[in-house]
């Protein structure tokens, strides 16, 4: 039976930015409600829920312990240095905290929500300049360094407040995906406008939730974003996080060229489109394609009914960790979603036409934003094809 | 007997899989034509350990008359000449074998083919005696003519057609040149040893060498004989071109050296300065238009054009260097476009294509090719003749042995080894790099780059064949002397040859 | 003789095996054959592997300062009057390169630790660079010109598939192919070069060549002409691997690829180049005078011009890779001026300097995603360890303040402003375009208020700062190490005018570079003129658009015209007598019916006819 090129190729139909509109305001899901999607999004989620758990301890961890360390050798090990698990780091049998340090860079770079701003105000230079006359005390290389680069430490200290910002949210995000596996199982969620109803409820139960972190300096106590910022999980956290990594994110060195003649990334970070909800799963686990450290540490805690699934199609476990990528990709617009639904300006149902004026502004922002991601990944599965 | 045991096993194999009671599958068919010619692989290899590589001349020889009447003896020998290529059948056959699956179509005729040809294959280079070398030359033809237009691609009639048309020729040239060496010299003596020629009149070894040339320059092919040859690989199926690119263009090369320098030294040189022009354009002509390629197994199969050329030219300049480097490339061609054969096969059967404009991004971990492609650089490095790998010692024994005696000839032939990165490096990548597709462009990066692509996986047993092959190419490249010392005592003596003669 | 030697020289030859032994021990991860485990084990066996052969060189060192300079020889493949050997020259020097490139290799490799640290196919990355490495370590210590090209060539090969690292990336996808084929148009001439000076001087080993080179002159061993084209042959292959005009291209396609390769190929893949060239340039001299005057050419244009264009790029590596052209071009005019002394310490000098100013550049990359620099700017106060690195590896490279490129500059342009002035002139040209590039690209990066890309922008990783600061403290001490290479006449034996002049030269550049306008974010200059001069430099004086009107174009036609000719004429021929003989063809169409008892039928015929015609021949004669 000769093989015909085209049959190997499919192309899911994208939905484009009015339909996003229409089921952003008439509640409809984004990801069409069938029961493998439901498979595929609890799955996936649950593998992620257990990632984000170790990434969201040893983010804290780093931003806690391994403050200002200039040579954070074991910071990946939590503290926990008995031989078997340096063996096992070494053998790089271990989650790939890389990624969530990487997730944390793009937040940092990007900057924006309420944080970015609060970190340039006077009260955070005031924390900093205490947390370095506490640090350049002890520590001499950093009383050489702090007068000759002034921003230096200061931009060190930003970067770790977002690391322990980015623990605090996936604190939250790990429990709430462990949660929606659990609720699954209980059969209190069964589709898919469920799975979007119980992320949103989660992230509005956690939305006014403060975000603190203080170091500690030789016993002593010193807050990096303190209660009186008023940061919160919600605004300060979430959302930058969303606009950092699921829409913008940062080009690849494995698909886009870097070289400033060839002009292929533009100078306007906010017009970025490299994010989690633009990708394309398809070179995963290729050479530059930073995401698939994430693919891979969910590979490794794929829940055993989703990895039966995996088998069952395509090239089996030859080719799972694309398979997750795109399930991946399901989940995540389904967060967006849920996101997207807990911040709408009023309920839906309102019926007053400011409120629905309101909403509608909102709808459309987001449908310009969707209607050019990878939205061809929210139709239906076709059936499974078994090589 | 041990020579005619590496003509008995195939031959009496292929017997026995025509008479074989009741109907095996196809697999079980293929199996015993696997064990088959590992016992004849294993058998090459004894001759191969038998074989005193010091000696100059024919050994394990065998003698039988059989129609002394018409001058046809059973005479078998085998020298440093020889040896390889006995070798390289061997081991080519088996790779066909491994890699032939799923025939549906008359299994049985198809494997005893197969063994046919390596049968008569392993005569024709173990021939003492022309009339014997030319009934196995003509004897591999007619399978091989069945394995295009039966199991072949749907343009396989013409294809098969022409093949044999042309090939038909060859044999009638080289029989003519026969006959015609014996009609001249009043002998019907066709054994090889005695150097016939030396009474015959400079005219008439001319006539005769052209004839010689033409016939074989078709086989090797040589521009402009050469047009059989894209069209019958692109139409044969993957275990068929690895056979035909591997195995039987040698018979080509082989006769020239066997037939046209040692039968006609004198004529020879006079021949040699046009000889290496000519191997200088089949070279050049042979690259150019691969580069103008756009299926990737014709531009394999012309590169063959291109690379066979080294030989031409080798041949030509004729000085011990030289003939060991056109062994050396005898050899390593035989593995190279096997192996490029052979992973070209593989991306036309997983992927129903093998148009450069087509496919991109193979190399793909998870949805792609990635071992294939890993090895397909190899290949076309090799091809290349980058250093480390069989092509580039053989090339550059080549080019050594040849620029005192045809310094143009030869510079113009290194051109053609740089050109051959060029069309192999737009082959990799054009199909290996960037994202994966195995559909047109469509224009928009952003459409293509949403097309889901699912290809069959390769599976390691449709690999082991290529990494077995590409063993080899490392292996000679960096250990050339374990090929050097079984034929340079060979080649030499054959060089010694003819510098006595002129 | 080599049974006396000590261990560490005996066993010299594991050196380039460590480099190729990392390959072979990354491929279990690089193949994908471990899959549940990440491919960092195969990093670590390369650094350990790397370390073993910085601590052999250095093993070795010591045992040639105490013992002089030794040789050791095997063999590898002998035909007839062809004996192709595998040699090591263990000189002073030749170990020298090898720790340099040791140490880069071992460097590069902690760096690329960092930079490279949510990179997927580490694994692959790490084989790559210890095939690099051992090809390298190879090159600098061969003996004979076959054992050279051998290795050279396999340089060209891993440079492709660096630069193809990321080959999912479009602009890679032609890079790599481009930055192997120009490598390569060096390497053919260059074999050119290696086949006919095998033939005609009987021997590689570079000291029996350069015997055999004395005498080709006196005793008329080759015509004119040969004499030039194997000069010329020669040099090519240096001249490709130091991307020296016109085959410097691949140095800026190679930029597509990972900036740790990019350290190993601006600092001691070019250096090789040189040292092959170096190696040769007894046998060039010799033989050819010609081809000395087309080094000196090539290196004068290389040096200029690649100052340059390297001013008008606005890219950050590119601005760097040009430079790299452009130092290789003086090195090309000393080896050139037979001034190998000077070449060496300027390759060693340039090879840590830029490698540590590309460490500079690989951390701003991946702090900023961005290597435009019109969209970079006020990084100084907020990366200690990047910023040094800069301001280290450039003030090593200039020659202005008393580091390795100070001291070189000042004894090239000394020894030169006696025997050829116009290329001390050079020289300070030279150096002035390097100074007033390095300080444009500092303002540009360092100075200056924040913008959105470099908003937020903390120092690298220690993998990154590390090897930087390492690396910074080493090139500090570049002068003290020229010194003791070099003790006679001792890096400071050039005239206070001198000092003077290059002193003055970097000035100037620092000056211009401090005193020019600088673009942001994309824009241009509204002057015509000045419009059209960054243009022609900007896209390196249009040679690749010339490459693709003439070479490109040139074979790309010759193979339509040689398929067209294949189709019509060759194919129509053949068809046109098949035509002729379609019965025949017709009856031969069996095929189609498949009836095996035909085919078995048509074979019988066929013998039957042979032996038929052979009796009535027999009759005859």
């Amino acid at each position: 039976m000769p093989v015909v090129s085209q049959d190997l190729v499919q192309a899911n139909l994208s939905i484009d930015q009015q339909e996003v509109k229409r089921r952003l305001l008439s509640g409809t899901t984004l990801l069409s409600d069938t029961p493998d999607h439901v498979l595929e999004v609890v799955g996936v989620l649950e593998s992620y829920g257990e990632v984000l758990d170790a990434y969201s301890k040893n983010l804290i961890y780093q931003a806690e312990e391994q403050f200002l360390n200039p040579f954070p050798i074991f910071k990946y090990l939590d503290g926990d240095l008995n031989p078997a698990k340096i063996w096992r780091h070494l053998n790089h049998d271990r989650i790939n905290f890389e990624y969530a340090e990487y997730c944390q860079k793009a937040m940092f770079w990007h900057g924006t929500g309420g944080m970015d701003a609060y970190l340039d105000s006077p009260e955070f230079s005031e924390n900093c300049r205490r947390i370095i006359a506490a640090k350049r005390s002890r520590d001499p290389l950093l009383a050489l360094l702090n007068p000759l680069f002034p921003g230096f430490l200061p931009e060190l200290i930003r970067s770790a407040a977002t690391t322990h910002a980015l623990g605090q949210f996936w604190r939250v995000m790990s429990d709430l995906f462990l949660d929606l596996a659990a609720a699954e199982r209980d059969g209190r969620v069964s589709s898919i406008p469920q799975v979007v109803d119980f992320i949103k409820d989660g992230l509005v139960a956690a939305a006014a939730n403060p975000i603190r972190y203080s170091v500690q300096i030789s016993g002593e106590t010193f807050w990096v974003l303190p209660p009186e910022a008023g940061l919160t999980f919600l605004g300060d956290v979430a959302v930058p996080y969303v606009e950092a990594v699921f829409l913008r994110g940062m080009p690849f060195l494995g698909t886009v060229s870097f070289n400033a003649q060839a002009q292929q990334i533009s100078p306007d970070q906010a017009k970025f489109t490299y994010g989690a909800l633009y990708a394309d799963p398809l070179p995963s686990m290729g050479a530059g394609i930073p995401p698939s450290l994430l693919m891979q540490d969910m590979y490794r805690h794929l829940p055993e009914k989703l990895h039966q699934w995996y088998l069952e199609r395509t090239r089996g476990e030859g080719d799972v960790r694309v398979k997750i990528c795109m399930s991946f990709q399901k989940s995540m617009f389904c967060v967006t979603n849920a996101a997207i639904n807990g911040t709408m300006p009023h309920p839906l149902e309102s019926s007053d036409p400011e409120a629905r004026a309101a909403n509608e502004a909102y709808a459309e922002a987001w449908a310009q934003r969707l209607g050019i991601a990878r939205t061809d990944c929210l139709g239906a599965e076709r059936p499974p094809r078994v090589s | 007997m041990l020579l005619s045991s590496l003509l008995i096993v195939p031959f009496l194999g292929t017997l026995a899989l025509l008479l074989w009671p009741d109907r095996p599958s196809p697999a079980r068919l293929r199996l015993i034509t696997i064990v088959i010619l590992v016992v004849q692989l294993a058998l090459s290899v004894v001759a191969a350990l038998r074989f005193d590589p010091s000696l100059p001349g024919l050994q394990l020889q065998e003698l039988h008359r059989w129609l002394p009447g018409i001058g046809l003896d059973y005479a078998l020998g085998i020298d440093g000449l020889s040896l390889p290529l006995v070798l390289i059948n061997g081991a080519l056959t088996l790779v066909s074998a491994v890699i032939t699956r799923d025939i549906s179509k008359r299994p049985r005729l198809y494997f005893a083919m197969l063994l046919l040809i390596s049968g008569a294959v392993n005569g024709a280079f173990l021939a003492d005696n022309l009339l014997l070398f030319f009934l196995f030359y003509e004897l591999e033809l007619i399978p091989l003519w069945l394995l295009i237009s039966v199991w072949g691609g749907v343009n396989r009639a013409y294809a098969a057609t022409k093949f044999l048309i042309f090939t038909a020729v060859s044999g009638m040239l080289i029989l003519g040149a026969f006959l015609g060496l014996a009609l001249l010299t009043g002998s019907v003596d066709f054994s090889l040893t005695p150097v016939l020629s030396d009474r015959l009149a400079m005219g008439g070894q001319l006539w005769l060498l052209a004839a010689i040339l033409i016939g074989f320059g078709i086989k090797i092919p040589l521009v402009p004989l050469h047009n059989w040859l894209p069209d019958a690989h692109t139409q044969a199926s993957t275990p068929v071109s690895v056979l035909l690119a591997g195995v039987l263009l040698k018979l080509g090369t082989y006769g020239l050296l066997r037939f046209g320098l040692q039968l006609f030294p004198e004529a020879w040189a006079k021949l040699a300065p046009a000889l290496a022009i000519w191997a200088a354009i089949s070279v050049l002509y042979g690259s150019l238009a691969a580069i103008a390629q756009t299926d990737m197994k014709r531009m394999v199969a012309y590169s063959s054009v291109g690379h066979m050329g080294y030989v031409l030219l080798a041949a030509a300049a004729d000085t011990p260097v030289s003939l060991l480097g056109a062994v050396f490339q005898m050899v390593s061609h035989g593995l190279i476009s096997a192996l490029l054969f052979l992973l070209v096969g593989i991306v036309y059967r997983k992927t129903g294509t093998r148009d450069l404009e087509v496919l991109r991004g193979l190399l793909n971990p998870e949805r792609g090719l990635p071992l294939t492609g890993s090895l397909m650089i190899v290949a076309v490095m090799a091809s290349a003749g980058l250093p480390g790998m069989a092509g580039f010692i053989s090339e550059f024994l080549v080019f050594r042995g040849s620029i005192s005696a045809f310094p143009v000839a030869t510079l113009l032939s290194m051109v053609g080894s740089g050109l051959t990165a060029v069309y192999f490096l737009l082959l990799v990548n054009r199909a290996f790099f960037g994202r994966l597709a195995i559909t047109p462009p469509s224009g928009d990066p952003g459409s293509d780059a949403r097309l889901d692509v699912q290809l069959s996986t390769v599976a390691p047993r449709e690999t082991i064949p290529a990494l077995a092959l590409a063993a080899g190419i490392v292996f000679i490249g960096l250990v050339p002397s374990s090929l050097g010392n079984l034929s340079e005592v060979a080649s030499t003596a054959l060089a010694n040859l003819t510098a006595g003669v002129s | 003789m080599s049974d006396a030697l000590p261990l560490p020289l005996q066993l010299i030859w594991l050196v380039p095996l460590y480099g190729f032994s990392g390959m072979l021990l990354s491929l279990p991860w690089a193949s994908g054959w471990i899959k549940r485990n990440g491919p960092r084990p195969a990093a670590y066996l390369n650094l350990l592997v790397t370390l073993l052969g910085v601590v052999h060189g250095s093993l070795a060192i010591q045992e040639v300062v105490a013992l002089g300079p030794q040789q050791l020889e095997f063999g590898w493949f002998q035909a007839a009057d062809l004996n192709l050997r595998i040699g090591f020259d263990l000189s002073l020097t030749n170990l020298a390169a090898l720790e340099l490139v040791t140490t880069m290799s071992l460097v590069t490799q902690v760096f690329a630790l960092g930079y490279l640290d949510k990179e997927w196919s580490l694994a692959r990355f790490y084989a790559l660079v210890g095939f690099f490495e051992g090809a390298m370590s190879g090159v600098v210590l061969s003996s004979n010109l076959f054992m050279s090209y051998f290795l050279l060539e396999m340089l060209t090969l891993s440079t492709y598939l660096l630069v193809g690292f990321w080959y999912a990336q479009p602009l890679v996808v032609t890079a790599a192919r481009d930055a192997f084929l120009t490598k390569r148009v060096g390497d053919v001439l260059l074999l050119m070069g290696v086949v006919a000076v095998s033939a005609w001087a009987g021997s590689m080993e570079f000291n029996d060549l350069y015997a055999w080179a004395a005498t080709v002159h006196e005793q008329q061993l080759l015509t004119p002409l040969a004499a030039t084209l194997l000069g010329l042959g020669l040099i090519a292959g240096p001249m490709g691997k130091c991307a020296q005009f016109p085959m410097h291209l691949w140095l800026d396609e190679a930029m597509e690829g990972p900036n740790p390769a990019s350290i190993l190929r601006n600092s001691v893949v070019v250096t090789c180049g040189a040292i092959v060239l170096l190696k040769l340039m007894p046998v060039v001299a010799a033989v050819s005078p010609v081809a000395t005057d087309v080094l000196l050419a090539v290196g004068t244009i290389s040096a200029i011009g690649g100052g340059l264009v390297a001013i008008a790029q606005v890219d950050l590596k590119r601005a760097f890779s040009y430079s790299t052209t452009s130092y290789l071009g003086l090195v090309f005019i000393a080896i050139a001026l037979q001034k190998p002394g000077i070449a060496l310490l300027l390759l060693f000098a340039h090879g840590l300097a830029r490698a540590l100013q590309f460490m500079s550049v690989g951390s701003i990359i991946a702090t900023t995603n961005c290597q435009d620099l019109t969209e970079l700017g006020g990084l100084g106060t907020r990366m200690p360890a990047t910023a040094l690195a800069f301001l280290v590896g450039s003030a090593g490279l200039v020659g202005l303040v008393p580091l390795g490129g100070f001291w070189c500059f000042g004894l090239m342009v000394d020894n030169l402003a006696g025997i050829a002035p116009l290329f001390a002139v050079v020289f300070l040209i030279t150096n002035l375009l390097a100074a007033a590039n390095v300080t444009r690209v500092y303002r540009s990066l360092f100075l200056g208020a924040a913008t959105p890309k470099t908003k937020r922008a903390p120092e690298v990783n220690w993998l990154m700062a590390l090897p930087m600061v390492s690396l910074s403290v080493i090139v500090l001490l570049v002068p003290l190490i020229m010194q003791r290479i070099d003790p006679v006449p001792g890096i400071a034996s050039f005239s206070l005018p001198v000092a003077a002049a290059v002193i003055g030269s970097g000035l100037v550049g620092v000056l211009l570079g401090a005193l020019t306008p600088l673009d942001s974010f994309w824009s241009r200059s509204r002057l015509p003129t000045v419009r059209l001069v960054q243009d022609l430099l900007a896209y390196d004086f249009y040679t690749p658009e010339i490459y693709r009107r003439t070479v490109v174009n040139l074979v790309a036609s010759l193979a339509r015209f040689t398929r067209w000719f294949d189709i019509t004429v060759i194919k129509g021929a053949v068809d046109g007598i098949g035509r002729l003989s379609l019965a025949t063809a017709d009856g031969l169409k069996l095929t189609v019916s498949g009836q095996l008892q035909s085919y078995v039928l048509t074979v019988i015929l066929a013998v039957v006819l042979l032996i038929g015609s052979l009796q009535v021949l027999r009759g005859v004669g």
